[in-house]
């Protein structure tokens, strides 16, 4: 038995209204001939049923599964039934609400998951609905001093700063220490290196020497992050030379929470529905697995952007489109959400190929859509956001500034085939997306919502379709992989996506497990 | 060369030194930075090359060179010349080798351009790993202007030289390579090239280059990968190195080859693994490329898909090569609709029915890059096209710019009323245009012969003209000299009756007059329209002929006789379509006409009636199922959709096809006549800082004071110091204010600050600092006394002129200042200068090669006065519509250009009088007096300037002149513009001395001029081009075959070169009334807005019926109004903020908010106002055009995005209009 065939019949179940019990799935998958043992059972369940569940499928099929087999036709019949996947025979709406019946109602799925009284999940920093900013110099000027605020309280502590102003009039020779954003960095004519901090006040060039310890970190900074910088001034007092630099950073000792039992979450990203290479197959070998019970204590899914492959991303984007109209791209991704078992806990954030504004911070999708993308009612949240699961909590972020952190930084210390690494500096920044005015938008709100003001336990990025993980100060890095093959453009720059790769991260220790679908 | 063109060249050369004799004496007196005139006089290339790169020697060399080999083999012998020492004074190694490349690439581009000065900054020896020494050369952008061939060669020549001199081959290291590739198509994504390599390709080349390539950054954009390189100084992309990289060699590789094979010194051997492309096996392991990023993939995804698509409905129904079961048809392009811009129309589709029509000639403003298109068609396309427009074409070009030819066919429309008419008078154009419904036909299209060969493309089926029919004629017997003789036959229009009399006298095909466009029309069309003229009846059949043919009104024969493009009247209400000519057509369609006496009198008794009238029956000579299998289905695009066979077998005669092809193509740039103003304009080359405000105003500089303790007119300046070395006295002025002794730079070393004096080169450097040394210093210059006592100086007052500008600084070397009297004379005349002193008027370039002294506003004694003395016929010049052969240096001003050099004549007179005290020169009462006068014509990318000499004047927008003219200014006529100059005025005013220190500073600069040219050394372009009187019939055969323009035998200008007839022999095959017809402007000037313009190219896309108005809506959308909203937005998240007060920019908006410099109020550069500006006027072309989803989608997304970014969401904006 293909395992599809689990995919297929939640998505008959789908269309017909009902929702399934995983164990119920299993069953019918299990039986000969599924398509005619799924009418049984149908036939059989009671009108005020909306979850088919396992006791159903036993009731209406003989133990020994031969009362299907004298329909010999009927295979044939059920591999003709169409595929959902092409996401053209929706029929979205009615089942939006029934998943809910199943977390509440709980007594019957014992064996599979635990009692969802035992879930929470709660989000923070979802700026949806909370855009108040109108794009005026001052909306710009209050995010980036919003971030030095926070992000500087981390470092004032550990320092004896001064503002910058205050800094030109001490006597030459002092020792001195700054808290700023990084302005510029240039290298001067004698190979040592110039950096600009900045605060409220104004900015003050602090020079680090090319002989010193700290001449490595250079190669690690991008304008406008914060950090603090101690030193001596110069006798002009018009300078000073770097001691010792900080970072807002991840303490060393920190110790992430865990889930008080057994439980796991699938971190995915880059769906893609709707490109010529998005992974159908492997989309529903996964959300067969998800129904099986090797993936039994599965509970939660996020979705780290890019749901879609979106339109006008890049020009002629048409030519290379399963799917050109963008909503059915949603309805067809919504299609695929239906397959994947509907006692999943959901969270999605949107992506740059996604229908939404692509300055960052980006508002979760508009009511339009989110009616789209209704299956298994996923909460919907701006990128980035915070979601806690069970104590543990998981920045989810898409991702876009991984690109210029990468190209900015040297290759050991990012590189796409590593992209937990260059993940680990924007956690060592703790800010999502630190360089203004470069590669990454900035959309200006009346906070830094790319601020990371709390140390989150797991940070779950995507876009760069290369599937990487590994710990940080204790912080688990994720990078999923994607669902969509190598593209024309990725062949041309030759780039090799890891395609059809989901990593099942156990709360309960953040040990990570890859399961692989293509 | 004829006598009389040695005595047109000596009368030029003879009034140019007259001219030069006024301005060295002016110069003498006057303080101008040099006493000398500073544009050198070129008699040929030699000379050029010589001046232009300032090596003594070269020009002798080149000269002996020159009639012994090809010009690049010169360069090479020259490069040996400079490796031992022979030419040029160059002591190092690397001195030797950049006076070879330079003189190679001056050679190759015959001195005109500015690469070898501009593109080639440096070559500096740099040491490979091993400790050997290897050649650097550093490009920089304007390297560009040199082509391909002179940047390859380039390449070559340093190595060649390099190994004369005894320098090893560079040896590039693993990281340089790959930083070749990645910057190669860094710079590609950002600037494009012409040609781009693959990866792999560039790195084959990188890694055997023995020298290595390295040039200037010249983008913003930096690589991602192999930065801070230790040999390569950039993190952007070098342009110059990835254009001689890609457009050279890679692309050239086979040219190159050519000379490596000859030279013992240079072993290429990779050159031949590069062209057979065999460089990929060895390169295998060259994996890991990954430094792209999948989601940026916003870049370069532009799949060829349209062009795909258009060929692959080329000729896939003609399977059998014997029997061709359709018509030669050409392949649509989409390339031309490219990038459509707002408000710049599609006049057609590719190849679409309705379109331009090609037409096989050449006018005689015609060739060249351009195009022929009836001056009613300009009119009826609402204006749009206009003398010297350019277009976009689909071929055989890219671009051509727009020539009024009235002798073709002009359009055809139908009007409100029904009446479908032919319009070949731009004056009944004019008259109803108002009325016009649609466009049906857009006339004929005049291409040259010359067109295809340049460029290369495949002959087009021509249309069955005039020129074609009548040698059909001839060749069916007749005796064409006769007939063209006989005065009672207009052998070009021929009434109906002589039409169809000499068809089938001679059996030849059909007159095209009465040639419709039955290959429009499909065979079932074709039946029906023949069933529906039988029925037809003929009115008015009277004495006099003057009868009609009247069909019953039916959409679809309403439809058939729009489609082949016959003039009728449609009367739908009165059930009525009426043809006036019908006779030929009748025939065509097979239907015979039978006189009869109407004996119908007894069913039909009128009273009224005096006499019965014969009448007319309209007899179908055959039937439907009488056609044959093959003309039944023939066609191009399906089967059965071209009628003409059909129409062959049923018509008495033969019938040609009309109109085989189409020609698309758009509005590109207007053209453009316009004085040339800095901006903000200036007048006078003298710095006024800041104190003159925005408008640079001297006299407020005169009068500024920055506080009340400061004098009034005291400005601190950076500016040239020079000292006299007569007195000694320190000024900036080139005349020593003491004692009247001119001046010298006072040059010190900024450290030590001891005198210096420049060395033979013209460096400057201290010995003991090791540092160059600058004459430039910053003091206090009194500006209000320098304009009083300029004022004073040329006698005039503050009154005389509105205002005089200023410059801010300036940005020469040394900052010399230009005397504040010139500017005070060109303030009073309304001129201004540019950047190098000049005062210039652009035109956009058009050719002519005959002209009549009637179009040019001037008489026949004018004409003659300047040496014409017959018409191209040989008869004595007597009359103002006699044509004249252009000769190659005079050129047509625009009546603009002429109204400006007018004003510079006036300002050159007052200069010479009342400034360097000399008699006035031009002395000019009218603008009849400008002809004659010389002037300079110049280029953008050039350094050089050519002589012309005035000959009379047009009201097209343009500036006429023979195609030598512009190719030897290195143009053609696709839409270039370049300036004109009075010859005085730039003798007088031009300095290098005011060049802007900077790269391209030279380019654009007369730094040498050609007094004549000699045709084998200009752009080898115009050698294309045709210059005969007929194109021979077996050519407009060998079109049907769509042959390769070489194996027809048509006589260009190349087959002259070097013969007497050189200058001479132009000929052309059509004739145009003027030279300056339909408007005088292009609607796209005239329009006012943006939107203005688009309204009106919608507008139009809906008239033409060979114009898809939702492609063009989507197109507009999608590559003027996207991009736009795209890049905006993008702009706006990542944007600098500057000041308001003191525009200092900051990267990122100051965390005090206000301006870190001044404390000034600091805003952003991007606004709301900015991203938005298009989003309301794109969302309803796209509702109002229909456009596809994708497009209206992608549009709404933007619109959300617009709105998540600039509302509140907690306060959603209730703008005004929410109250009214």
């Amino acid at each position: 038995m293909p395992l599809e065939a689990s995919a297929r019949i939640v998505s008959e179940l789908t269309t017909r209204g009902y929702n399934a019990e995983r164990e119920a799935v299993t069953k019918l998958a299990a039986a000969e001939d599924p398509h005619a043992a799924l009418e049984r059972v149908l036939e059989n369940v009671p009108d005020d049923v909306l979850v088919v569940r396992a006791d159903h499928v036993a009731a209406a099929l003989p133990a020994d599964g031969t009362g299907t087999a004298a329909r010999s036709d009927a295979p044939a019949d059920s591999e003709s039934t169409p595929s959902t996947s092409t996401g053209t025979d929706a029929t979205p709406g009615r089942e939006s609400t029934e998943s809910s019946p199943v977390e509440t109602e709980g007594s019957s799925h014992v064996d599979r998951a635990a009692d969802p009284d035992l879930r929470s999940l709660e989000i923070i920093g979802d700026m949806t609905g909370q855009s108040t900013g109108t794009g005026e110099y001052e909306d710009f000027v209050s995010v980036f001093r919003d971030r030095l605020d926070r992000l500087g309280s981390k470092l004032r502590g550990r320092v004896n700063h001064r503002p910058a102003s205050a800094i030109e009039d001490m006597p030459g020779g002092s020792d001195v220490a700054m808290v700023g954003l990084v302005n510029d960095i240039r290298s001067t004519a004698s190979g040592h290196w110039l950096i600009e901090l900045e605060d409220a006040t104004g900015t003050f060039p602090w020079l680090v020497m090319k002989d010193r310890e700290y001449v490595d970190l250079v190669d690690e900074l991008l304008c406008d992050e914060v950090l603090a910088m101690e030193g001596t001034l110069a006798d002009d007092s018009g300078i000073a030379f770097v001691d010792s630099m900080y970072f807002p950073d991840v303490p060393r000792t920190y110790e992430p929470s865990t889930a008080d039992r057994h439980v796991q979450a699938a971190l995915i990203s880059d769906v893609h529905v709707g490109s010529e290479e998005f992974m159908a197959d492997a989309w529903d070998r996964f959300a067969d697995w998800l129904h099986t019970d090797q993936a039994r204590h599965v509970e939660y899914l996020l979705i780290g952007g890019d749901m879609v492959e979106g339109v006008g991303v890049y020009p002629d984007q048409d030519e290379e489109l399963d799917i050109v109209d963008i909503y059915e791209q949603y309805e067809a991704f919504n299609e695929h959400l239906k397959k994947v078992p509907g006692d999943l806990e959901i969270v999605m954030i949107p992506g740059n190929h996604d229908a939404v504004r692509l300055a960052e911070p980006q508002p979760g999708f508009d009511e339009e859509l989110r009616e789209i993308m209704s299956a298994h009612d996923p909460r919907i949240v701006s990128n980035p956001s915070t979601v806690t699961i069970e104590g543990v909590s998981v920045l989810m972020y898409h991702g876009v500034s991984l690109d210029e952190v990468i190209a900015e930084l040297p290759e050991e210390k990012a590189s796409y085939d590593d992209p937990h690494k260059a993940m680990y500096q924007l956690l060592k920044k703790r800010h999502v997306a630190p360089q203004f005015g470069g590669h990454t938008r900035l959309a200006p709100e009346e906070e830094d919502y790319l601020v990371m003001e709390e140390v989150p336990d797991i940070f779950h990025t995507g876009h760069v379709h290369k599937l990487g993980f590994g710990k940080y100060h204790n912080v688990l890095a994720i990078n999923s992989g994607c669902w969509q093959a190598q593209t024309d453009f990725q062949k041309s720059v030759n780039i090799d996506p890891d395609a059809g790769y989901a990593p099942i991260v156990d709360l309960d220790t953040l040990d990570v497990t890859v399961q692989k679908f293509s | 060369m004829r006598s009389e063109d040695e005595r047109y060249f000596q009368r030029l050369e003879l009034q140019l030194d007259e001219a030069f004799d006024v301005a060295e004496r002016a110069k003498e007196r006057g303080a101008d930075p040099v006493p000398e005139v500073e544009i050198p006089v070129a008699q040929d290339m030699a000379d050029r090359v010589e001046n232009i790169l300032g090596i003594d020697g070269v020009a002798e060399r080149v000269r002996e060179l020159e009639g012994e080999m090809s010009r690049e083999e010169a360069a090479l012998e020259l490069a040996e010349d400079f490796a031992e020492g022979r030419v040029g004074d160059y002591e190092t190694k690397a001195g030797k080798v950049e006076g070879a490349v330079r003189t190679a690439v001056a050679l190759l581009t015959e001195g005109v351009v500015a690469a070898p000065i501009e593109g080639i900054d440096k070559v500096e020896i740099l040491e490979n790993d091993d400790g050997t020494e290897f050649v650097n050369v550093y490009y920089a952008g304007p390297i560009r202007s040199a082509g391909g061939t002179a940047q390859a060669l380039s390449v070559l020549v340093a190595d060649y030289t390099r190994a004369l001199v005894g320098i090893e081959q560079y040896d590039a290291r693993e990281e340089e390579i790959e930083r070749y590739a990645e910057e190669v198509s860094l710079y590609d994504k950002e600037t494009g090239l012409q040609y781009t390599p693959k990866d792999k390709e560039t790195k084959f080349i990188a890694k055997h280059m023995p020298i290595m390539l390295d040039g200037e950054a010249t983008g913003d954009e930096e690589v991602s990968g192999f930065r801070d390189l230790e040999r390569v100084d950039t993190n952007s992309a070098r342009g110059g190195m990835c254009l001689v990289l890609a457009e050279g060699i890679a692309l050239k590789a086979p040219k190159i080859q050519r000379y490596t094979r000859n030279l013992d010194e240079v072993d290429w051997p990779w050159l031949q693994d590069l062209i057979d492309g065999t460089y990929y096996d060895d390169a295998a392991d060259d994996e890991d490329e990954t430094d792209e990023e999948s989601a940026d993939e916003e870049g370069d995804e532009s799949a060829d898909g349209d062009e795909d698509a258009a060929d692959a409905d080329g000729e896939d129904d003609a399977p059998d090569p014997d029997e061709p079961q359709g018509p030669p048809r050409v392949d649509e392009s989409m390339k031309f609709l490219r990038d459509l811009i707002a408000g710049r129309p599609v006049f057609s589709h590719p190849c679409a029915e309705g379109g331009f029509r090609l037409r096989y000639g050449r006018a005689r403003n015609h060739g060249f890059a351009t195009a022929g298109v009836h001056p009613a068609a300009m009119h009826l396309v609402d204006d749009f096209l206009a003398t010297g427009t350019q277009i976009k074409t689909e071929r055989p070009g890219k671009a051509a710019g727009v020539v009024p030819v009235d002798s073709i066919e002009g359009p055809t429309i139908k009007l409100a009323n029904g009446d479908v008419r032919r319009i070949d008078d731009p004056e009944d154009a004019l008259e109803i245009r108002n009325g016009v419904e649609k466009i049906l036909d857009l006339g004929e299209y005049l291409v040259n012969y010359g067109e295809f060969v340049e460029n290369n493309h495949p002959l087009a089926p021509a249309s069955y003209t005039y020129e074609w029919w009548v040698q059909d004629l001839e060749a069916a017997g007749a005796d064409v000299q006769a007939l063209e003789d006989d005065p009672r036959i207009d052998l070009e229009f021929p009434d109906p009756e002589m039409a169809l009399e000499l068809a089938a006298e001679h059996d030849a095909p059909l007159h095209p007059e009465y040639t419709y466009l039955w290959h429009d029309l499909s065979v079932d069309a074709f039946c029906d329209l023949a069933a529906a003229v039988a029925d037809g009846r003929v009115e008015g059949t009277g004495s006099d002929g003057d009868d009609t043919l009247v069909l019953d009104y039916d959409d679809a024969t309403a439809d058939a006789l729009e489609t082949i493009v016959i003039e009728h009247r449609q009367r739908a209400d009165e059930d009525r379509i009426e043809i006036d000519t019908w006779r030929p057509f009748v025939r065509t369609v097979g239907c015979e006409p039978r006189q009869a006496v109407a004996d119908g009198a007894a069913l039909d008794p009128d009273p009224d009636e005096q006499r019965r009238e014969p009448t007319i029956e309209l007899e179908r000579t055959w039937a439907d199922d009488g056609l044959s299998e093959r003309a039944r289905n023939w066609g191009h695009d399906e089967d059965g959709d071209n009628a003409i066979e059909a129409v062959t077998e049923v018509a008495p005669f033969e019938v040609r096809e009309r109109a085989p092809t189409r020609i698309g193509n758009r509005m590109g740039r207007p053209e453009k006549s316009e004085r040339r103003d800095l901006s903000p304009p200036v007048h006078t080359l003298f710095p006024i800082g800041e104190a003159g405000g925005a408008q640079r105003n001297v006299a407020d500089a005169a009068s500024h004071a920055e506080t009340m303790s400061d004098t009034p007119g005291v400005v601190e300046l950076q500016i040239g110091r020079q000292r006299c070395g007569a007195c000694g006295t320190e000024t900036f002025k080139n005349r020593c204010p003491d004692c009247g002794e001119r001046t010298d730079p006072d040059y010190r070393c900024p450290d030590c600050d001891q005198s210096l004096e420049p060395d033979d080169a013209g460096r400057v450097e201290c010995d003991r600092c090791e540092r160059e040394g600058t004459c430039v210093e910053t003091r206090e210059i009194d500006v209000k006394d320098e304009f009083r006592s300029a004022l004073e100086s040329v006698g005039e007052r503050e009154n005389a002129f509105e205002i005089l500008k200023g410059v801010k600084g300036l940005s020469s070397t040394n900052k010399i200042p230009e005397p504040i009297e010139k500017g005070v004379l060109r303030a009073k005349h309304d001129v201004s200068a540019f950047k190098d002193g000049t005062v210039r008027y652009d035109m956009t370039d058009l050719p002519v090669t005959s002209v009549r002294a009637s179009e040019l506003d001037v008489d026949v004694g004018q004409l003659q006065a300047l040496g014409y003395e017959e018409d191209i016929h040989g008869e004595p010049l007597t009359h103002e519509d006699q044509l004249v052969e252009l000769k190659v240096q005079d050129i047509v001003l625009s009546d603009g250009a002429a109204e400006h050099m007018m004003q510079t004549a006036d300002f050159i007179d007052d200069l010479l009088e009342q400034y360097y005290g000399l008699a006035s020169f031009y002395e000019l009462d009218e603008r009849d007096d400008l002809v004659g006068e010389l002037v300079f014509g110049m280029a953008p990318h050039t350094s050089a300037a050519t002589v012309g000499r005035v000959i009379g004047f047009t009201s097209a927008a343009v500036g006429y002149a023979h195609p030598y003219f512009h190719a030897a200014k290195r143009r053609n006529c696709d839409g270039d513009e370049d300036c004109v100059m009075l010859l005085l005025d730039g003798l007088l005013n031009f300095s290098k001395s005011f060049l802007p220190d900077k790269r391209g500073g030279k380019m654009d600069a007369p730094l040498v001029m050609s007094s004549r040219i000699d045709p084998s050394e200009i752009d080898d372009e115009a050698h294309n081009m045709d210059i005969v009187s007929q194109y021979p019939r077996e050519f407009y055969e060998a079109t049907r075959e769509q042959a390769d323009p070489g194996e027809v035998d048509v006589q260009i200008a190349e087959d002259t070169l070097g013969t007497d007839g050189e200058y001479t022999g132009f000929e052309h095959t059509h004739d145009t009334t003027d030279i300056a017809m339909g408007p005088d402007l292009s609607a796209y000037k005239t329009l006012g807005s943006m939107m203005e313009k688009m309204d009106a190219q919608l507008e139009l896309s809906r008239k033409l019926e060979a114009v898809d108005e939702t492609d063009v809506a989507e197109r507009v959308i999608e590559y003027h109004f996207l991009p736009d909203l795209i890049g905006n937005l993008r702009a706006f998240s990542r944007q600098e903020t500057r000041c308001l007060d003191c525009s200092e920019k900051f990267r990122r908006m100051p965390l005090t908010g206000e301006c870190r410099e001044c404390g000034g109020r600091v805003n952003l550069t991007v606004h709301k106002g900015s991203v938005n500006k298009y989003m309301q006027t794109a969302i309803q072309v796209a509702d109002e055009y229909d456009c596809r989803k994708y497009t209206k989608q992608r549009l709404e997304v933007l619109e959300r995005s617009l709105e998540s970014i600039f509302e509140n969401d907690k306060n959603k904006q209730s703008g005004i209009e929410d109250f009214m």
